[in-house]
């Protein structure tokens, strides 16, 4: 180490500068004819030394010579020396100060103090195609660097941003390592397209999510909200922009950095679901078949000889390790600057077999020719391994092996007294289901992704202020996916022994993307100026294969050539392209009065001939009250500022084919010989265009106290037109639905947020908070405002009601006695101690049609909201990261199963209470009468329960080690950290924090408007530990 | 130098590649309606996926069809409520309501060959191809949707009538149609069909022939009550020389016998790994653990067996020579020691659990003699009806029937339908057609009631009391509410 670190240091402070070959440089400033080599006047050496505010010497700044390539960095004792012209300006720069330029005037001693650029609205924030202080931020933006998520141990970025947004819905739906997370931005939703926002890594907008991009490579994040800030993105901004900047190199700089961690994960207690113990599930199915005169089977006869059985869902969990290791090297001299990480992530999961590995490099590097022209590469290779169960979250008919688990029989033993483990667990009366424990450990099924992100840039100055700049950007991506289920293993309804299946995909994408701008600023006198023109052309492609195969002779050869017959192969092959013409205009005077209008023309492949082209504009407009004169007597209000906006973006995220008649193929056969067939199996519609959201924007941003104290406040309004969505149409017409444009919806929502620093002595403690609340309404659906049902008519989407509201049966309970039959509603089965429903059209019958149903809850939050509390005491810092949601449902759909009362499965403990007689009415759950407990098996109130929660997302203590001698590291930090420390709910099964599944029988995330809030069971959220430590070299 | 050469390809890159087509890049994994319907092949195939629709359309048909009436019930769960359960036994005991799926199942299906028909019928003139080919491929789709159009009449009653392509939201919902508009346009579609499509023996296997479409017609006019026009088509059919009577009933079900002299009309299925097997077969037996005692082939079929049993009522109905009772039911006799008849007819050697190579046969020759001696007797042409009649007697292992009173041999015609098309989905709506469901199926409900445990019902499980109500307006089945509220002139 300490030979690295001198190593470096030796060639940061001598021979760099000449190292580099000068041959090249020529020949470009030749070849443009661009060339601003000055004329070498006479030089003379200079020398000085740097300070910070307090006097104390910087080493590593750096030291240029305004116009040139030429320049040193200081050393530690603040020291330089170069050769510079005597009519030279030296530009004196270093982080986390204000650079500097100071003419040498033919001196040889220049010594120079630089200032702290502490000022927090002078922070330069990343927004659509450039950057731009803070300060002149005139849409809704929030930013958030790396410090702030720093010491939050978790595989992806978007756990880090929990509780720090205002206005974004961030759940965790299911604990499954490597399962990527959604960000629901002002509650936008759609129909037909799940809700990600677009991201962005370094202007690149990438495929899919950024769940595999490591987060130890992240510099900044900022999170476009309204439609001003993201209408340079047009057509694919609706859901709102994620643009991520990676880690470059900073000028002055060489650092090395190792970080750490080592953490441990468990599954809480609270949570877990309450199944019957053996000897209460013997007494049930006692109970049940005396109930029903019917004889009991000896297994169930006698309770008493069980004791607590197989707890099924405990034995499919294990503590799991977590871990993280990563070095990270950047530096800047003169024209060359380079940052570079590697690290490993691995993650055992928490169920067993399960577990999710990445490796992943990034390198991101800059070479400045000359003061004009640069060039910039960054290339970001990964690769992940993803290993685990095919299906463990969701429902027991998709296959989800966590409920189809706890439905088990806990009279089955998961491993026989001889420590033999037996392949099925059945029961009697109940349905046949494999030995879980063997089928969650036996089945090997693993995706293993490669996936590659880079950029290449160049950036020319024509004249002063006039900039150009070319990028080109290529995301290249390889996964593979291969699953051998054993003869041993099996699945709910279908226990082993079983044929061995086998699987293989295998699929490839690359998507390219060419940008080239033109910015230009310019100010004359109060009026300042800037302006981008740019023109893109992107286009994605991807190639997927895959084959299933069965008859394998045994399990010893896994790979599916072993197989006999293929059940199914299949191939595909999708594509889009999208060509854009883009401008922007900002204009302030006096830095007061702040204007920006902005534009894109998107052109896209995916829509109809008619519709191909769209325009996105947008307008905002700023006033920073404060720096009027009649403000200055307010002495506590240190800033103030006024914003409005209003734009135009869209939604183009509809499959890349739509518009098109698919004829796809319908297969035959004529006496036993296959005959080829197809059919049209979907409408035309050349008039589909984009999906349009309008979006208004009011906000303010207020300091108080030398901005001790930041608040900031947005109402925004924004009306989906143009809805896309598959409208429903009478099957009939031989289809049963088209895709159209005939759909609106209304979001609007406010959001608040405020940052205090509380104490700012010794002892500091910094506040950040934001609420935000956000609603919909459904203005138009269609051409006949027919409702859409989600889920399996489970969600509701109708006219003046909200996006996907559950829909259902109203649970009032049970008939208590005859009486109570004969005075109310009955269904077909209705019996004194069966299910009793609200007759909802009031005809005095109950039928199982969407006549009795009704509204039965609201997935969407009241409000969100986000603390976090950072605490710094001397050496120790502390920080506390809470989440919450509150008023929204969730609808629990596990109990169709859970509270089956047909005695075919495990149940909870609560079924105890049902009711038995008149004597013992229960707690509300209907009798086991036999024939009588269909009903209940719909969504019904009863399963609905509120969903609010307040999670204790992460405790993270650090010490920062101090150091007698900091010749080796500059700095050396330990912590410990507690992610998912505490869950504050009532809600009663395993995670408040359920988000719509792409899959509608899953949790897992993906954000379907029409699923939210519906919970099949997940993998389990873990509570995990760790400690870790980072070394500055 | 190499500096230069970047920047070059930057800029090549970027404007290089803005070609007029950059946004045109069409499906390569599927082929549009824009490029289809254009050839000979093309149409062969839009033919083959209409015929692809039938599947579907069978896979349910049992329920409606044949668990509706007095020849099956089912194996009652007690231990499973699920909808797919719930709704099957709903339709048998006459409480179905507008929400249940295997109703649903009925229009959509049938409406789905309609569509892929009336694609083929609006653009294959435009085509140029061989004009036997294009009268063939026309014919099938005629009658494909006509045949369609008579299984929605039957059931639904007046049905939306939609004879060209729906184009989008617009034209896709359509006012009903009275009843005797839908059957002129059967008839018509029948007809046409009739003149188009080849004889059977020239036809390819498995295709639907002139006869076929004649089948249907005599059918139509079966139900509208014009007898005359009735024998005057089925005759065609007799005197056409296409189709005899395998001499043993059992072998008209054989694998090797599928598309027979006998076969008028079948839904084909090959077992393996195309997706185009049957699995009729382990609907229809006792749901097991283990399916090995009866079909030979290891599974469990508990949640989806148990359907479609035959009745005591059925099987006391053979007489005691008739070849047919063993050729189609068989028994199992479970753990507990209670016996359950089943369906044999559909189940044959196979390889692989749910996965038969069985046909359903939708008409078969049997059916045309006997539709043929039914509407001979209801024109009063009792002794010209025997003939037709014995036939099929006579293959049974019956003595021939000589009785000429109308009124006789009515009865006597309807038992022979019911034996000899047992579990082939027509008793339900021959007792539509005859007038006699409601009296059949109320006095069939009565001796359910009375005695549960005899139609499958576990000990403590009983039909609910509101069942068997069979009125008038159940003589029909209700619209799906799915298409009610989205096409309100349905209501």
């Amino acid at each position: 180490m300490k030979m690295m670190s001198t190593i470096e240091r030796g060639v940061a402070t001598s021979g760099y500068v000449t190292w580099l070959p000068q041959r090249p440089v020529f020949f470009l400033l030749f070849l443009f004819l661009f060339s601003s080599l000055s004329i070498l006047a006479q030089t003379q050496q200079v020398s000085g030394v740097i300070t910070d505010q307090t006097g104390k010497p910087l080493t590593g700044a750096s030291v240029i010579i305004k116009g040139s390539q030429q320049g040193t960095n200081t050393n530690e004792q603040g020291r330089f020396t170069i050769n510079a012209p005597a009519n030279a300006t030296l530009v004196i720069s270093s982080i986390g100060f204000n650079s500097q330029e100071v003419p040498v005037k033919g001196q040889n001693a220049v010594n120079v103090q630089m200032g702290v650029s502490t000022q927090a609205l002078g922070e330069v924030v990343v927004v659509s195609y450039g950057t731009q202080t803070k300060r002149n931020i005139t849409g809704a933006v929030q930013t958030l660097n790396a410090k702030e998520l720093a010491d939050i141990p978790v595989a992806q970025v978007t756990q880090k941003l929990q509780g720090k947004l205002a206005g974004v819905q961030i759940n965790q739906g299911t604990g499954r390592p490597g399962e990527g997370m959604q960000l629901r931005i002002r509650g936008q939703a759609s129909i037909n397209a799940q809700g990600q926002p677009l991201y962005v890594v370094d202007g690149f907008p990438i495929v899919g999510d950024i769940s595999t991009i490591n987060p130890d490579e992240i510099e900044s994040i900022s999170v476009l909200k309204d439609a001003a800030s993201t209408s340079l993105y047009g057509s694919r901004a609706a859901f709102g922009v994620v643009l991520i900047q990676t880690k470059r190199g900073k000028t002055g700089q060489t650092n090395l950095s190792v970080n750490a961690y080592y953490g441990v994960q468990q599954v809480p207690e609270k949570g877990r679901p309450q199944m019957m113990n053996a000897r209460e599930f013997a007494q049930f199915q006692k109970e049940r078949y005396e109930f029903n005169a019917q004889a009991v089977p000896a297994e169930y006869q006698n309770p008493s000889q069980y004791g607590e059985g197989t707890n099924w869902y405990d034995i499919l969990l294990r503590t799991a390790p977590i871990q993280n290791y990563s070095i990270s090297m950047n530096s800047s001299r003169d024209r060359f600057s380079n940052a570079a990480t590697v690290s490993f992530f691995d993650q055992q999961g928490v169920v067993l077999n399960s577990g999710y590995q990445r490796f992943s490099a990034r390198l991101n590097t800059e070479y400045r020719f000359t003061d004009k022209l640069k060039l910039g590469l960054n290339i970001a290779p990964m690769y992940t391994i993803n290993n685990g169960p095919v299906t463990t979250d969701g429902v027991l008919w998709s296959g989800g092996i966590i409920m189809s688990a706890i439905l088990t029989s806990p009279i089955a033993p998961h491993i026989n007294p001889d420590g033999s483990l037996p392949l099925t667990a059945g029961g009697t009366g109940l349905f046949p289901n494999p030995n879980w424990y063997r089928t969650v450990q036996e089945v090997e099924a693993k995706t293993k992704t490669f996936r590659v992100l880079s950029n290449a840039s160049l950036d020319y100055e024509f004249i002063k202020d006039l900039n150009f700049r070319t990028t080109i950007n290529i995301d290249l991506g390889q996964s593979q996916f291969s699953r051998f289920s054993p003869s041993t293993t099996g699945a709910i309804f279908a226990p082993p022994p079983q044929k061995a299946t086998a699987q293989a995909n295998n699929s490839n994408y690359h998507s390219w993307l060419s940008e080239n701008t033109l910015t230009y600023k310019k100010v004359f006198g109060d009026h300042n100026f800037d302006g981008l023109v740019g023109y893109t052309v992107q286009k994605f492609r991807s190639d997927a294969l895959s084959i299933s195969k069965t008859d394998f002779p045994d399990d010893r050869i896994r790979t599916i050539t072993a197989g006999a017959t293929t059940t199914a192969s299949t191939s595909d092959i999708q594509e889009w392209s999208l060509l854009s013409y883009l401008a922007r205009l900002n204009y302030n005077f006096k830095g007061r009065y702040i204007l920006s209008a902005a534009i894109r023309r998107d052109g896209s492949s995916r829509f109809g001939t008619n519709n191909k082209w769209g325009n996105f504009p947008s307008i905002s407009a700023g006033w920073i009250v404060s720096d009027e004169s009649f403000m200055s007597q307010i002495k506590a209000l240190s800033f103030l500022k006024l914003r409005a906006s209003y734009g135009l973006v869209g939604n183009n995220n509809i499959g890349n084919y739509p518009y098109y008649a698919s004829v796809n193929a319908a297969n035959y056969a004529f006496n036993g010989v296959l005959a080829n067939g197809r059919s049209l199996t979907s409408l035309a519609n050349l008039d589909l265009g984009w999906e349009r959201t309008k979006q208004v924007d009011l906000g303010v941003d207020i300091g108080l106290f030398s901005n001790r104290i930041t608040l900031g406040y947005d109402y925004y309004s924004k009306n989906t037109d143009g809805l896309l969505y598959s409208v429903a149409i009478p099957s009939e017409a031989g289809f049963n639905s088209v895709l159209t444009n005939l759909g609106q919806f209304k979001f609007w929502g406010h959001e608040f947020t405020v940052s205090t620093q509380n104490l700012v002595n010794k002892f500091r403690w910094n506040t950040d908070f934001n609420i935000s609340f956000n609603d919909n309404k459904v203005m138009k659906l269609g051409n006949t405002n027919a409702p859409i049902y989600g889920n399996t008519n489970t969600t509701i989407t109708r006219l003046g009601g909200r996006i996907g509201e559950f829909w259902g049966f109203d649970y009032l309970g049970v008939y208590q006695n005859q009486a109570d039959v004969d005075k109310s509603a009955k269904y077909a089965t209705s019996a004194v101690g069966t299910a009793k429903l609200r007759d909802v059209n009031g005809d005095g019958v109950i039928t199982n049609t969407n006549d009795d149903k009704t509204i039965i809850g609201n997935p969407w939050p009241k409000f969100l909201l986000g603390i976090t509390n950072s605490f710094a005491y001397k050496n120790f810092d502390l920080s506390i990261v809470a989440s919450g949601s509150y008023g929204n449902k969730i609808m629990n759909r596990t109990l169709e199963s859970t509270l089956n009362l047909d005695g075919v499965f495990n149940v909870l403990k609560d079924v105890n209470n049902r009711w038995k007689s008149q004597q013992q009415p229960g707690n509300g759950l209907p009798s086991v009468k036999s024939g009588t407990t269909d009903l209940i098996r719909y969504p019904n109130t009863y399963w609905v329960s509120d969903g609010s929660y307040l999670t204790i997302k992460n405790i993270a203590l650090g010490y920062n080690v101090p150091l007698r001698n900091k010749k080796y590291f500059h700095n050396v930090r330990i912590y410990g950290s507690i992610q998912q420390a505490l869950v504050l709910t009532n809600y009663s099964g395993a995670n408040p924090e359920v988000s719509g599944g792409s899959n509608p029988q899953s949790n897992t995330s993906g954000g379907d408007a029409l699923n939210q809030g519906i919970d099949w069971t997940a993998y389990p959220v873990p509570r995990t530990f760790t400690v870790g430590v980072n070394f500055g070299l | 130098m190499n500096k230069s050469i970047i920047a070059g390809c930057f800029l090549i890159a970027s404007f290089g590649s803005c070609k007029k087509d950059f946004l045109e890049l069409p499906p390569q994994s599927f082929i549009s309606s824009a490029t289809f319907y254009k050839t000979q092949e093309d149409f062969a195939q839009a033919i083959n996926g209409t015929y692809a629709a039938l599947r579907s359309l069978y896979s349910d048909a049992y329920v409606m069809g044949e668990m509706r009436s007095d020849n099956t019930h089912y194996i009652f769960k007690a231990t499973d409520r699920g909808g797919q359960n719930v709704q099957r036994e709903q339709i048998a005991d006459f409480l179905d309501d507008a929400s249940n799926a295997f109703i649903a199942n009925k229009w959509t299906s049938s409406y789905n060959i309609i569509a892929r028909a009336n694609q083929i019928l609006a653009q294959i003139d435009a085509a140029s191809f061989d004009n036997t080919a294009k009268n063939n491929i026309r014919g099938q789709a005629l009658f494909l949707r006509a045949f369609s159009y008579y299984e929605l009449v039957q059931y639904f009653g007046d049905v939306p009538l939609h004879l060209v392509p729906t184009q989008g939201v617009e034209d896709a919902a359509l006012a009903k149609t009275a009843k005797a508009g839908v059957y002129t346009q059967i008839i018509a579609d029948a007809k046409e069909a009739a003149t188009l499509l080849p004889l059977k023996s020239v036809q390819e296997k498995g295709r639907v022939s002139s006869g076929t479409a004649k089948t249907l017609l005599g059918y139509v006019y079966m139900t509208l009550k014009q007898y005359g026009d009735a024998a005057t088509v089925l005759k065609e059919i007799t005197g056409s020389n296409q189709y005899t009577l395998l001499t043993d009933y059992a072998a008209v079900f054989a694998l090797n016998n599928k598309n027979s002299s006998e076969s008028v009309f079948e839904v084909q299925y090959i077992q393996g790994s195309l997706g185009l097997q049957s699995n009729f077969a382990y609907l229809f037996i006792p749901g097991l653990t283990n399916t090995t005692p009866i079909t030979g082939v290891v599974g469990n079929n508990q949640i989806i067996g148990g359907w479609n049993t035959p009745t005591r009522d059925l099987i006391n109905s053979y007489e005691a020579n008739d070849k047919r009772k063993d050729a189609s039911i068989a028994y199992y006799t479970d753990a507990g020691g209670v016996t359950y008849p089943y369906v044999k007819k559909y189940l044959h050697t196979h390889a692989n659990y749910n996965n038969t190579d069985d046909n359903w046969p939708v008409y078969r020759y049997s059916d045309v003699l006997l539709l043929l001696a039914e509407a001979l007797n209801e024109q009063n042409k009792s002794s010209e009806a025997l003939a037709p009649l014995n036939l099929v007697r006579k293959r049974a292992g019956l003595t021939d029937v000589t009785t000429t009173s109308q009124t006789e041999l009515r009865d006597i015609i309807s038992k022979e339908r019911r034996l000899e098309l047992a579990f082939e989905n027509h008793r339900w709506l021959d007792l539509v057609r005859t007038g006699k469901a409601i009296e059949v199926m109320t006095a069939y409900g009565a001796k359910v009631k009375a005695n549960p445990q005899a139609y499958y019902y576990p000990a403590g499980s009983a039909p609910l009391t509101q069942s068997y109500n069979v009125t008038q307006t159940r003589l029909l089945f209700p619209i799906p509410d799915r298409e009610i509220i989205l096409n309100p002139l349905l209501k």
